[in-house]
């Protein structure tokens, strides 16, 4: 069974404290997250021109987007030619209609799904188990997290934060096998079950890592070869894509494939990397007699029209969450929704309303690491600033802080006015700290101090210091 | 209800491309050359890779060779093999009662060892190409726990933008095709490397002249 879509949250700050103070997430996201940004340096470094790939990769991201309708239009036709059932889904409950439709046109009864991140906004499993299927998710992680009745909290490692003495719990309380601690174990009892599944099923649902307008191959890549199971074993295959995901050519999906491997993981490629270009031929051996896709706007195209239209170009590698010290601190599931990390603070807000989500893209400290590890160079911190601008223009600052402002104003450009204050407000805070950290500060300071602690100022100025040392010399 | 949709989405997508800020990338070229490289170095490169996967590779210069190579390595094992017409250096001679693709589903789950050729090859990430069709069953490399891939030295492209150019009408005509690249792995538990979650946990390469 899985998990009640959008049962209410507590606020942002109250899961992010609750995340901090939640010691054993700290070690797995810690250790996960420096080997994953040390595994991908490497990788990139062994790219030669790896500068140069990026920058073509994101132009042609870039190019597709100025034409979204006309590529699509294309790749619709493509995927006709090559034999594959196109629909399209506005939005959540569209998409679930179709899948369910196509599943009992096929008197299916049991599916097996590889990991598919669109299906996860719309929550497709619910809509499936309610139409009396069976959903059985075959990623290690994601079926760890079925198993727990728990939400993924990072893109391409969904249980990072659990610890393996958890994940044999989980197993031996749910599928009742003896419990065990090692990993390889744990991988093997998943196996054997997973194996039964995929034998069975009569339809597989993956997601979609890449389509080519220009001949309609759709891609997947897996590492544990679940996405190669599901898209042969079972009749009926069907790929769910946000409609985003496509590139122009075979050429930019080359480019795409060195980039995403390495970003995530630190691989050269990934271990399976499957392009269909339809369903069964008649004289093949195996794999499914209808291949399905179903294109998701789900507020992508409203998204495009905007000034963060260029996050639509993301290739979902998880490269911005490893890097990211918010990410780090709290983990995916205080972001709230499906996609974690700086990517999640921008797509979360866009796609699932501004207004709901406002607290996600203040979850940065701005420091560009995003930005820097990004595969298609996406400009994540000037994207969030856009949206923070936007909270910001909803509700008119208040009244002390527009004074305050003024005066700020009227201080800063006085020098001597400027010195005697910053004297004044370094003696208030040093007088308010403890062990170094101001935990609490009056009136509008407080603003602050509500959702993190201050440093406490250092005992001398920088200008002193500088005075002090250039005497002596 | 989908044409509607359909309508509907590509009209919205119209409406936000007019507004939509999309940075502009004049100065960048538009496509890279594909790397490519003699067959030497290739098969150099080809078999340092497959080493950093953990896959073991053995070059033979004779057919003789590859046939005795994968003798030993198919030993004992119940094998499901891609057909024998389309299996290199007759190798299919050795596996005569071999499991087939179009054999029943259980028969070939219950397989040890699978036994297949190769479509292509990637040097520069360690990668075996396979396309589906009569006699090359994709369970092949996907449903045993081992699998043993025979390539021709000739099948060796350095990049995968080199074997997408040299192969797009072949890959056209087929309704999947697979670059492997090292045996199935999963690090989903605590970053720790697991082998043959659902494909084969072990991959062996035979590489003749």
């Amino acid at each position: 069974m899985s998990a009640a879509p959008d049962a209410p949250l507590p606020p942002f700050a109250e899961r992010a404290r609750a995340a901090v103070k939640n010691e054993k997430l700290h070690i797995a996201l810690g250790r996960a997250t420096d080997a994953l940004g040390s595994r991908r340096s490497t990788a990139l470094g062994s790219l030669p021109n790896s500068d140069l790939v990026r920058d073509v990769a994101r132009k042609a991201k870039m190019d597709m987007l100025h034409d979204l309708a006309g590529h699509l239009e294309r790749f619709e036709e493509r995927l006709k030619a090559n034999g594959v059932h196109v629909h399209w889904a506005e939005n959540s409950a569209q998409l679930n209609q179709i899948v369910v439709d196509i599943g009992r046109k096929n008197g299916v009864k049991r599916i097996v799904k590889g990991k598919s991140m669109a299906s996860e906004e719309t929550h497709l499993n619910v809509a499936l188990e309610g139409a009396g299927m069976t959903v059985v998710e075959t990623d290690l992680g994601e079926y760890i997290v079925q198993l727990a009745k728990d939400r993924p909290s990072h893109i391409i490692l969904p249980i990072i934060h659990m610890t393996r003495e958890e994940i044999g719990k989980v197993m031996h309380e749910q599928i009742h096998v003896p419990y065990s601690d090692d990993t390889q174990t744990l991988a093997g009892y998943a196996r054997v079950r997973l194996r039964e599944e995929f034998l069975r099923a009569d339809m597989g649902i993956t997601g979609t890592n890449f389509g080519v307008v220009e001949n309609g191959t759709l891609c997947i890549v897996t590492n544990e070869g679940n996405g190669r199971m599901s898209s042969t074993m079972p009749r009926v295959h069907v790929m769910i894509m946000g409609m985003e995901r496509i590139v122009p050519t075979m050429h930019d999906l080359d480019l795409a494939l060195k980039l995403l491997a390495r970003s995530a993981t630190g691989q050269k490629l990934t271990v399976y990397t499957t392009m269909f270009r339809g369903p069964r031929r008649p004289d093949d051996e195996d794999g499914p007699q209808e291949l399905h896709v179903v294109l998701l706007d789900n507020g992508r195209a409203n998204l495009l029209g905007g000034e963060n239209a260029e996050i639509l170009g993301c290739i979902r590698c998880g490269a911005c969450l490893n890097a990211c010290p918010v990410y780090k601190s709290i983990g995916g599931h205080a972001y709230g929704d499906t996609y974690p990390g700086p990517i999640g603070s921008i797509l979360t807000p866009e796609l699932r309303g501004k207004g709901e989500w406002k607290d996600l893209p203040g979850a940065s400290s701005l420091c560009g690491a995003c930005r820097d590890v990004c595969p298609v160079r996406l400009d994540i911190p000037r994207m969030l600033l856009v949206l923070r601008n936007e909270g910001n223009k909803e509700k008119p600052a208040q009244l002390e802080l527009r004074l305050g402002m003024k005066v700020f104003r009227t201080i800063a450009s006085r020098p001597g006015l400027y010195k005697t204050a910053a004297a004044l407000g370094r003696f208030g805070l040093r007088l308010l700290s403890k062990n170094g950290w101001v935990k609490w500060a009056p009136g509008l300071a407080g603003g602050w101090t509500q959702v993190r602690d201050l440093k406490a100022p250092a005992k001398k100025t920088f200008q002193q210091l500088f005075r002090e040392r250039k005497a002596k010399a | 209800m989908s044409a509607d949709a359909r309508t509907a989405i590509l009209a919205r997508i119209r409406a936000a491309q007019r507004t939509a800020y999309i940075p502009d990338m004049k100065d960048t070229p538009r496509t890279l050359e594909p790397q490519t490289a003699s067959v030497e170095e290739s098969l150099a490169r080809f078999t340092k890779e497959l080493e950093l996967l953990g896959v073991a590779s053995h070059v033979e210069a004779t057919p003789d060779a590859v046939r005795a190579r994968v003798k030993e390595l198919i030993a004992g094992k119940r094998v499901l093999a891609w057909d024998a017409e389309h299996l290199p250096y007759d190798v299919g001679s050795l596996a005569k009662d071999a499991i087939l693709g179009r054999d029943d589903r259980d028969t070939q789950a219950g397989a040890e060892i699978g036994l297949s050729g190769v479509h292509g090859a990637i040097a520069e990430t360690g990668s075996l190409v396979v396309r589906s069709g009569k006699g090359t069953s994709r369970t092949v490399t996907l449903l045993p726990p081992e699998l043993v891939a025979v390539v021709g030295r000739e099948q060796l492209c350095f990049s995968m933008g080199e074997l997408f150019q040299k192969q797009e009408k072949a890959m056209a005509g087929a309704a999947c095709t697979i670059a492997i690249t090292g045996p199935s792995r999963t690090a989903d538990i605590e970053l720790q490397l697991t082998l043959g979650v659902h494909g084969p946990g072990k991959v062996t390469v035979v590489v003749g002249p």
